[in-house]
């Protein structure tokens, strides 16, 4: 081995009292860095858009096909394809959470614990790249929902569909991130992964209206998330119709009055996960 | 002028884990600045959980640690950014380059840009990976990937170098490798290093103090030399078929019972100024069979064994 001893001997003289990192620095460099990694392995970018993609493209036609016939049909097709977003966000962010498994077990994630950065950033971090993956998956999974030939309405409305897409995928995020902790096993993390990305799939009023479930069932969509973000998907991107989801909800008759309410149930439900996370994480990073 | 703070001091360290595990008990030592301090000591003795409590992963149940003047528990991040750990296994990024994990630390650390890949690049260079610095760390070898992890620590220029078991899994050569790597960066950078490991040889050849830990509490801490010194110039090695009666020739030949050991049917004795002849004539004499005997001088194997009364392994903490 070579070595140079003027080379290393001026790095001694350089040696500089230590200064806080800015937080927002440290946000940019731990949101590159998850995002350098889930790139080399692309297979987590395309597995959890199969299922939405596949439900878009040919579940929502043929269930309009066999459900309704004439004008009806598009409208169905529509309310369907919107649902797959609903799936689509908590499988990604679900499988965004196995990233932070595979951190603690054969990554980086301790030297990530011995930086000096606040440990509440490594959980922002990762929920930043989660939130850019989700959002390119969306935005393909509606271009092809589309494509197939579903109609959206595209006005000043979507932006209900945009804000309730991003606190549903925090909320899911949290989520995920309490389950990495509470399930540090990947065989253990991933048996959970169908009762908290499917299941409510199917009651949140993804494939007809929650008023068609038995009263008991009803009130229990009421309180799932899920069910609240597919209605606010709704009302951004389906016009008037899209109305109807958030009058099921809340009975009431002033449709933003309805959607500043079930934004505020995703807001709460977010704030509750994410501070969640950040306090598992970090009593989880010191023992 | 005021004397410059240890670079490393721990006060009365105690970590209790639920279950009344207690991992290390009260452990006080200091480190000054530049000096290569080693704690030795058998699996579950407490090393691993001594260094969590200085580098802020694990919360000590009492007592307190500072790095350069700084409390531990009051300023983690700044406690944080004079110090950089090398973990026993790997702690790193496989699918990334090891360029890519070096810059990922010397953002993480605030050294700015230009500086730091200054830096980068004569490390890189000094330990010979410049040439599979952009390869995915995946594919590096055991020893590749160390080096990786040793050049990462030194990147934002710490105070304080915590490396914890360094070479375990690693083979004789490779080992060797990176003890001499370490010894010339630590000569060059005047970094304190604060070393775990199980190699006494390793101790030796790096440390300027070593602290012997046993159950959670440190038994001996000295110079390597003043550590020899312990069993005088010469041990008397013998492998006998009945070691209690060996131990009874042993003491009334006049040799402290603190310096007697016995692993197995292998009993080794601290002459003490006594002769060999001697003393083998009077085991001899107890009608003890000595299958085999050997003096030599004595290794800090020897020094450890007396102090901690068990083997050194190579398995993980």
């Amino acid at each position: 081995m070579t070595t140079t001893p003027t080379a290393l001997a001026s790095t001694v003289d350089t040696r500089r009292a230590p200064r806080p990192i800015r937080p927002v620095r440290s946000l940019g460099t731990l949101t590159k860095r998850r995002l350098a990694l889930t790139v080399r392995s692309p297979q987590s970018l395309v597995l959890p858009l199969v299922a939405p993609a596949l439900f878009a493209l040919a579940i929502a036609p043929a269930l309009a096909n066999t459900i309704h016939a004439g004008p009806g049909r598009t409208a169905y097709m529509t309310f369907v394809a919107l649902s797959t977003a609903g799936l689509l966000i908590p499988l990604n962010c679900l499988f965004s959470g196995l990233g932070v498994i595979v951190d603690r077990q054969q990554g980086a994630m301790r030297e990530l614990l011995v930086a000096p950065i606040r440990r509440s950033s490594i959980v922002f971090g990762n929920l930043v790249a989660a939130l850019t993956l989700t959002a390119f998956q969306v935005v393909v999974l509606i271009a092809l929902a589309a494509a197939r030939g579903s109609n959206y309405t595209v006005g000043l409305r979507a932006l209900w569909f945009v804000a309730a897409a991003v606190v549903f995928v925090i909320l899911m995020y949290g989520l995920a991130e309490i389950l990495t902790v509470r399930l540090p096993s990947p065989v253990e993390y991933i048996g959970a992964v169908p009762a908290l990305a499917i299941v409510p799939f199917f009651f949140a009023g993804s494939l007809f209206p929650i008023t068609a479930l038995p009263n008991w069932l009803d009130a229990v969509a009421k309180i799932l998330p899920l069910t609240h973000a597919l209605a606010l998907f709704r009302y951004g991107l389906t016009g008037p119709s899209g109305v109807t989801a958030l009058h099921n909800i809340w009975g009431l008759h002033n449709a933003t009055t309805m959607a500043i309410l079930s934004m505020a149930v995703l807001v709460l439900y977010a704030l509750v996960f994410v501070n969640g996370a950040i306090r598992v994480f970090t009593k989880a990073g010191t023992s | 002028m005021t004397a410059p703070s240890p670079a490393i001091e721990a006060i009365e360290l105690t970590k209790t884990y639920p279950g009344d595990v207690h991992a290390v008990r009260g452990i006080s030592f200091q480190v000054e600045p530049g000096e290569a301090f080693g704690l030795l000591g058998p699996n579950g003795a407490g090393k691993t959980t001594t260094i969590g409590m200085l580098n802020t992963t694990v919360t000590p149940t009492s007592g307190r640690a500072l790095l350069g003047g700084r409390d531990v528990a009051k300023d983690p991040m700044g406690t944080r950014a004079i110090s950089s750990v090398v973990f026993q296994d790997a702690v790193v990024d496989q699918p990334l380059s090891g360029r890519r994990n070096l810059e990922l630390h010397l953002r993480l650390w605030g050294v700015n840009t230009a500086e730091g890949r200054n830096r980068l690049h004569q490390l890189a260079e000094d330990v010979g990976m410049a040439d599979y610095l952009d390869r995915p760390v995946a594919t590096y070898s055991g020893g590749q990937r160390r080096r990786m992890e040793i050049v990462r620590a030194l990147l934002s220029n710490p105070q304080v170098l915590f490396l914890d078991e360094p070479t375990v899994g690693l083979d004789t050569r490779v080992r060797h490798d990176l003890f001499d790597v370490l010894a010339t960066l630590r000569d060059r950078t005047g970094v304190t290093i604060l070393l775990t490991t199980h190699y006494l040889d390793e101790a030796e050849r790096l440390c300027d103090r070593i602290a012997i830990i046993d159950a959670g509490r440190i038994v001996a801490c000295e110079t390597p030399a003043n550590l020899l010194g312990l069993l005088g110039d010469e041990v008397l090695e013998v492998r006998v078929d009945d070691t209690s009666t060996a131990i009874q020739a042993l003491r009334a030949a006049g040799l402290p019972e603190d310096d007697i050991l016995v692993i197995g049917s292998t009993v080794t004795a601290s002459l003490r100024g006594s002769s060999s002849e001697t003393v083998l004539h009077q085991l001899r004499g107890a009608g003890v069979n000595v299958r085999s005997a050997t003096t030599r001088i004595p290794t800090l194997d020897d020094v450890y064994l007396r102090l901690t009364g068990g083997h050194i392994t190579a398995a993980e903490e």
